[in-house]
């Protein structure tokens, strides 16, 4: 089964999953007919909706896996004494699988600096409200920047990236409560 | 409605703050535009909390203008980079690149220009007025008739959007399943809110749009390998263009602007298909297909027209029904809603002064654009040098500012991160956005109209099929879910027998 096919049937259990708990969930949706049963309730809607899902991706489902049987005939066996490249005639192309570090590995898969961006980022909500946005946003500019500089050139930036994050959230924060009426947590400096 | 297009045009005259955001908005938008990997929604979405304290037709022509800006911007990376700036100029890069590299980057620029000002005085024309007739009519709408309408609507994007039909309709039925989470509408019952107060408001527009648009696209432009870009040298003189290039080419920027205003009213595709349907159609119908891609100015104007007659397209729709064209009218659906207003027939009774001043600004903003392109394209190819890690934590930093607003709480930013998180996905698994989008606005109309339909005609169905209007909505439903579902097995046919050749 080519990585392809193998995201395609995990959307498609993915949606079925979903769809099941998704409809169970209706089950704790009150329902109020006031003037009669002439139409719909709250709960209709959302089972409409879960039934639809629900065949739309045991559809898929089958059309994946209808997919990987025909390109199984078609297919050839992996190159003999090279178990890390596996080769898919429907693409005529080989893929070798990633070697190296646990990292360099981690980073092919979903990259680094995207894991390590949206963990800066939980960081930043979760200390928005106690510390305020004046720190808060001065250490995630500072941190998401230098994630983000080119490893060459961060000592160039340095000074200009430390400068600039705690000048643009101090300018953000009084331009946006004392003049456009916003109000931003202050914390700790409150 | 010349009466009120005027007194709009006053309105937006008398007040010189309007006319400063006006010319803010297009310059961000021009800057968001040009700058590749950050399109007009992270612009907008960057700016819009900006806009909540002030003057409801202030704020919006302000947004708008960043629309204008945004769309157009895209040429500058697209001819002097060969990136385009934003997806609706990918066919900007095509002629626009090749003429750069012969030394005429001047030249291209200037010609991109004058497209894309023609482009969008086409649409925005067009949109001022179409909208009031259709809003006329549609105030003829009753439950049943605004039902098949969004339910056209949303089968329409999840056909048009993507290469499965399926993946389409499950990405809009999931926008649907989290619309559903809150109060229903009519009867107020409590869904899917997991004992938790804050869910009980459901999640607001604004956190869905930002997270799926600016925060997965911030986050994915921050994951893509930095790369020093080399912008081409280039001088312009005047427009940079004589009236000997636009000859023969008139046919052309209408046609291409007719084709972008067309595209642009279908909902969810916009700009980013019509430049490149624009641009085949002008190779097809040429005496000299074969120059195309050597650097023409036919293929650039085409593009640049198109894309930005969008604009102007993918407005009719937002005004009239309330239903969006693409990602930026979007936003600006939650604009109007965060001002108060809701975009629909009603609109143009409810808050006609407002929206004629929309229209009045989205005219200047026009010229606005034309002027500082021309005017000022060394500083927006300057910034075309901004390093991205500057650029994309702000971003970061102001689209919080704008969830954390809405309502003061944190639970908002929370939102922003699981909808980032979600588009980021959405894209890896090549599940259209699109669809989810407009399933997730449109489930509360198509609920609450299925229901007062049901009510009013005591439970029977079938009058959805019997009132003329929703029948003929129903029937281009089923033609074009039928079209593209028949298109797909002929071509997974093909590719079959193909296979089997091989």
């Amino acid at each position: 089964m080519t990585s392809d096919s193998k995201k395609e049937l995990g959307v498609g259990i993915f949606f079925l999953a979903l769809s099941v708990a998704y409809m169970l969930g209706t089950l704790n949706i009150s329902t109020f007919t006031p003037f009669g049963n002439r139409g719909l309730d709250s709960r209709s809607v959302p089972q409409l909706i879960g039934f639809l899902v629900f065949v739309l991706s045991s559809v898929h489902v089958i059309q994946v896996l209808l997919q990987v049987k025909k390109s199984k005939k078609n297919s050839v066996e992996p190159v003999a004494g090279n178990k890390d490249q596996v080769c898919d005639t429907d693409e005529v192309i080989c893929i070798e699988s990633p070697k190296g570090s646990i990292i360099a590995r981690i980073d092919t898969v979903v990259p680094l600096k995207l894991i390590l961006s949206l963990l800066y980022l939980v960081i930043y909500v979760a200390a928005y409200q106690g510390i305020g946005f004046i720190i808060s946003s001065t250490f995630f500019l500072m941190a998401e920047s230098f994630l983000l500089v080119k490893r060459e050139e961060r000592k160039r930036w340095t000074v200009f990236i430390i400068l600039f994050s705690i000048g643009a959230s101090v300018f953000i924060y009084f331009i946006f409560t004392k003049y456009l009426s916003l109000f931003l947590p202050s914390g700790i400096l409150g | 409605m010349l009466e009120m297009l005027i007194s709009g045009f006053a309105s937006v005259f008398t007040d010189p703050t309007g006319i400063i955001m006006i010319l803010f908005g297009v310059t961000i938008g021009i800057i968001f535009g040009a700058l590749p990997g950050l399109t007009t929604v992270a612009g907008l979405s960057m700016f819009l909390p900006v806009t909540y304290v002030m003057a409801s037709n202030i704020g919006l022509s302000m947004l708008t203008a960043i629309y204008i800006g945004g769309i157009s911007g895209g040429l500058i990376s697209a001819i002097l980079l060969n990136i385009p700036g934003t997806p609706a100029s990918i066919a900007t890069c095509f002629d626009g690149a090749p003429m750069a590299k012969k030394g005429q980057a001047g030249k291209a620029l200037g010609l991109g220009v004058f497209g894309s000002l023609i482009g969008t005085i086409i649409g925005v024309l067009v949109m001022v007025v179409l909208s009031p007739t259709l809003a006329i009519f549609t105030l003829k709408f009753g439950p049943w008739e605004y039902f098949s309408v969004t339910f056209f609507a949303l089968t329409l994007i999840s056909t048009l959007t993507g290469k499965s039909v399926v993946k389409g309709l499950l990405s809009a039925l999931f926008g649907m399943m989290v619309a559903t989470i809150g109060l229903s509408p009519i009867d107020s019952a409590k869904r899917y809110t997991f004992g938790s107060l804050q869910l009980t408001s459901g999640f607001h527009l604004l956190i869905v749009l930002v997270g799926l648009y600016a925060i997965s696209e911030v986050l994915s432009t921050a994951a893509a390998k930095q790369e020093q870009v080399k912008v081409l040298d280039y001088t312009m003189k005047g427009l940079g263009f004589t009236r000997k290039d636009l000859k023969g080419n008139w046919v052309n920027l209408i046609r291409s602007s007719l084709i972008g205003l067309g595209i642009g009213i279908l909902p969810g595709i916009g700009g980013s298909t019509s430049n490149i349907i624009a641009y085949s159609v002008a190779k097809n119908s040429s005496k000299h297909p074969e120059k195309f891609g050597t650097g023409i100015a036919d293929g650039l104007l085409a593009s640049e027209a198109s894309n930005n007659a969008s604009v102007g397209g993918a407005m009719i729709p937002l005004l009239t029904l309330g239903i969006p064209g693409d990602g930026a009218t979007a936003i600006l659906l939650g604009g109007f809603m965060l001002h108060g207003m809701q975009p629909g027939p009603l609109l143009f009774q409810t808050n006609g002064d407002t929206v004629y001043h929309i229209f009045a600004s989205m005219i200047l903003g026009t010229f606005f654009m034309a002027i500082l392109m021309w005017a000022g394209m060394r500083m927006f190819v300057k910034i075309l040098k901004v390093p991205t890690h500057i650029l994309i934590p702000l971003i970061v930093v102001l689209c919080s500012i704008g969830a954390y607003a809405l309502s003061n709480r944190v639970f908002d930013m929370w939102g922003l991160i699981l909808f980032g998180i979600l588009g980021l996905a959405m894209s890896k698994f090549k599940i259209p956005v699109p669809p989810f989008i407009l399933g997730f606005i449109l489930e509360g109309a198509l609920e609450t109209n299925l229901r007062r339909g049901l009510e009013y005609s005591n439970g029977n169905v079938m009058d959805v099929f019997t009132r003329p209007i929703s029948a003929v909505f129903l029937i281009l439903t089923v033609l074009s879910l039928g079209s593209t579902i028949i298109k797909q097995i002929r071509h997974s046919a093909k590719a079959a027998a193909k296979g089997e050749q091989s």
